[in-house]
């Protein structure tokens, strides 16, 4: 793992050290070859894992997340490019440390092998995402975001902490490779009982759990481009990694313990799917969105059935793509008319048809459409939850046609009808974003082709 | 204040503590305490103003009275055990009594009123030796006493500063005063655990001095006691804004700063021990404390805050103000935390 992390650590002094016109480019590139590296983890073992070293590992359940983790660097980079530009040299370099920086510990906690290695750098991802979304973002609520970013995550996690080791001390060691070696059923008792909650708590609050959802549309909408990309693309879904690695532990007391959180995350992927057909924001929209495709992952994870495993894995890979790619293409917009209001940049099919085919593409994915990889996810969710309890599907399809709503309200909004008066003197597409465009979308369809290598450990 | 009685006024000081730190004869500790705090009084007037005499005369009389209060427990060990050497105290009543005095010398919660005020009437330097070095004479005795301590009375004692520390300094905007209830909440962590394992009171008290000092000698650089000048560092100072904002993260226990050392620690010591909802309680109320150091960083790295246009266009000269040790300091304060297997060494 060490060809991972070394030369994502010399990335920081390549940034303070380059030319000034070449801090850019050479970044992306060298980003864009880590990723090239992480790919190779993608060739997994049917029955095992790999194991690099005593502290690091990855499954195929940690793979295909490194690999969307190291792919989405250079992106953020192409995609911060635009809004920086005019900023010193030294405030482009931090900002690009700190994304650098954020990254690094989104590889170490995705390959970490140990419980609390795990944790502690799950909490230090807060850090550069704290001070992306107050240092560099917009509007002056960006301080109540970040906070309200940092303390809703610091209290979930906390009792998180605790938890880990207090089974820690109980168990001997939080190795994963050994833990599913000694695990032991935990029968229903109320010190358990709080147990669970501690242990999944943290990852709700991350994910997020409708109830807890309160930080993602401010920490979303607040952040800046690079900010909203790796907060929706891959810090939701440590949350799901986290979920999912420690339910292991929790049989099966999860049986138990997982109504209360399947009600809120039934209702609420449909009240947050039709809070996006009123929003007048853009950003919050797709933040919403976010909210909605996570709490079916929640569901999956807390169903704990083979189908619904390879499902919220599938999803969660899928849902980082999209989402990101709409994030990107709302900034495009929100670059040339600064504001977030959808309804000011209408009718943009005729003026940019290229990135209207852009968005067309996007939000045809994020109603998971067939082949994407966003359907299979989403359909063995809906089939493992039905199988589950056969009622849900009637919320499972109100979900469904919900998403294709707003994902076409979206669409139909900012790209048909008739443009707005004052937005014919906006500049044509860079080059810069129909590159990343693509490189959002490339694997997003390539992977409908051989999903295989994002279903899971349970393939 | 001339250099040969500012030289006699510290060696009086340190030589106070190191007596405390080094006797096995109770009379002797006490006698060191009484040096140290006799010592200690000019430092604190060193500015002669009435606030500052007000800060001195609140630190001696609460000082005394904990000096009394420890011969008086002293006196009553002696009375049933009939020695004077520091060892297991067998009778109850005289350990209430030293950990009580004790507790009042550090500032832990319910005697922790005079910190805030002490800390607010002195000058930088001299709150720094006293959140710092002043700590470390009660904090030695605390060690050597541990086996005999009562653990109800001093895990409330903490719960209650941890919870008067991420309170108090929620409403305050004065440095000092800030830095004052960080010192109580801190010392809540470390009080928390001496009965337990001390060794990580050890490892807790040394963390804590060390930001302590980083943070206080990075205020004096900009001789700023207010959250307004604070906020004006980014011109004159622009890297150290950034480690203003790593320290006040440490200073708060967040992964993966030192400053999350102790708290893991001692969070792993009090699970062993059985206890899950001390340790819970005590680490979502940091996150009091977490708030108000943000807050800091907000004002003073994250954002301008609203400052007149002259305060915007100031030069940046040379450092001429001494930082002794100041990158060492930082370092350590906020860098430590992968040498933490280390710690193995301490069994």
């Amino acid at each position: 793992m060490l060809k991972i992390i070394i030369p994502t650590i010399m990335l920081i002094p390549l940034t303070w050290m380059s030319k000034p016109n070449m801090i850019w480019i050479n970044t992306t590139t060298y980003g864009l070859l880590i990723s090239l590296i992480s790919l190779f983890y993608l060739n997994q073992p049917n029955d095992n894992t790999l194991n690099s070293s005593l502290m690091f590992f990855s499954d195929s359940l940690s793979a295909p997340l490194l690999a969307l983790t190291t792919w989405l660097l250079p992106l953020m980079l192409m995609a911060s490019q635009h809004h920086l530009s005019k900023e010193p040299l030294t405030r482009k370099k931090l900002y690009i440390s700190m994304l650098i920086l954020l990254q690094l510990f989104l590889i170490m906690t995705f390959t970490a092998s140990e419980l609390i290695f795990f944790y502690i750098l799950f909490e230090a991802t807060l850090i550069p995402t704290l001070i992306i979304i107050t240092r560099w973002g917009n509007q002056t609520e960006r301080l109540n975001a970040g906070l309200y970013f940092l303390f809703y995550t610091l209290m979930g996690s906390l009792p998180l902490l605790v938890a880990l080791l207090y089974i820690h001390n109980f168990m001997g060691s939080l190795n994963f490779l050994m833990i599913q070696y000694w695990i032991q059923p935990l029968p229903n008792s109320w010190s358990n009982i709080f147990l669970w909650l501690a242990c999944m708590m943290a990852f709700m609050v991350k994910m997020p759990l409708y109830g807890l959802h309160l930080w993602l549309p401010k920490a979303h909408v607040e952040a800046p481009i690079a900010g909203s990309m790796v907060l929706a693309a891959v810090l939701l879904k440590l949350g799901g990694y986290g979920m999912m690695r420690i339910t292991t532990l929790l049989n099966p007391l999860t049986n138990f313990m997982a109504y209360p959180f399947m009600m809120l995350s039934l209702w609420g992927m449909i009240m947050t799917s039709s809070i996006c057909l009123r929003q007048t924001d853009l950003k919050s929209l797709i933040a919403y969105s976010s909210v909605s495709h996570m709490a079916l992952v929640i569901v999956a994870v807390l169903i704990q059935t083979p189908w619904s495993y390879m499902g919220a894995t599938a999803l969660m890979i899928a849902h980082g793509l999209t989402s990101s790619m709409l994030f990107c293409l709302a900034n495009s917009n929100y670059e040339r008319i600064h504001s977030r209001t959808m309804i000011l940049a209408r009718g943009l099919q005729t003026l940019l048809p290229l990135m209207a085919a852009w968005w067309l593409l996007a939000s045809l994915t994020n109603l998971a459409l067939p082949p994407t990889i966003n359907l299979i996810g989403e359909l063995f969710v809906v089939m493992s939850s039905f199988s589950w309890s056969n009622i849900t599907i009637i919320l499972m399809g109100i979900n469904i046609i919900i998403t294709a709503l707003y994902s076409l309200y979206m669409l139909i909004t900012t790209q048909r009808g008739k443009y707005s008066h004052h937005i014919k003197n906006i500049k044509p597409s860079f080059t810069r974003e129909n590159a990343l465009m693509t490189l959002h979308l490339l694997p997003l369809l390539l992977l409908s082709l051989n999903p295989k290598i994002i279903l899971g450990p349970i393939y | 204040m001339k250099p040969p009685i500012l030289i006699i006024i510290m060696a009086t000081i340190m030589t106070g503590t190191m007596i405390v730190m080094l006797s096995s004869h109770w009379l002797l500790i006490w006698i060191g305490f009484e040096m140290n705090m006799l010592a200690i009084i000019p430092i604190l007037m060193k500015k002669y103003n009435p606030r500052a005499m007000e800060a001195s005369t609140k630190y001696f009389l609460t000082q005394a009275t904990a000096s009394m209060l420890l011969m008086m427990g002293v006196t009553i060990n002696l009375l049933y055990s009939g020695q004077w050497v520091v060892s297991k105290i067998s009778n109850p009543i005289a350990s209430i009594m030293m950990t009580t005095a004790l507790t009042m010398k550090l500032g832990l919660s319910p005697f922790h009123f005079w910190v805030p005020e002490v800390t607010q009437g002195i000058t930088l330097m001299s709150g720094m030796i006293l959140l710092t070095w002043q700590k470390i004479a009660p904090m030695s005795i605390l060690y050597q006493i541990s086996p005999s301590i009562n653990t109800n009375l001093l895990m409330l004692m903490a719960l209650t500063s941890v919870l008067v520390g991420g309170w108090g300094g929620l409403n305050q905007t004065q440095l000092r005063k800030i830095m004052a209830y960080s010192s109580i909440a801190h010392m809540g962590w470390m009080a928390a655990i001496i009965t337990y394992n001390p060794t990580m009171m050890v490892l807790n008290l040394t963390l804590y001095i060390l930001m302590t000092l980083s943070t206080f000698m990075l205020f004096m650089l900009n001789s700023s006691t207010t959250t307004l000048s604070l906020s004006h560092m980014w011109n004159k100072f622009p890297l150290i804004t950034s480690m203003i904002l790593i320290l006040m993260l440490s200073l708060g226990g967040l992964p993966p700063l030192s400053g999350f050392i102790p708290k893991w620690m001692i969070i792993q010591e009090l699970t062993k021990n059985n206890m899950i909802i001390i340790p819970t309680l005590m680490a979502i109320t940091a996150l009091l404390n977490l708030y108000f150091y943000l807050r800091l960083t907000y004002s003073t790295a994250l954002t301008m805050f609203p400052s007149t246009n002259n305060m915007k266009m100031k030069w940046q000269f040379e450092y001429t103000k001494k930082a002794t040790l100041l990158p060492p300091l930082i370092i350590t304060s906020t860098m430590l935390l992968p040498l933490t297997p280390m710690l193995s060494v301490l069994d």
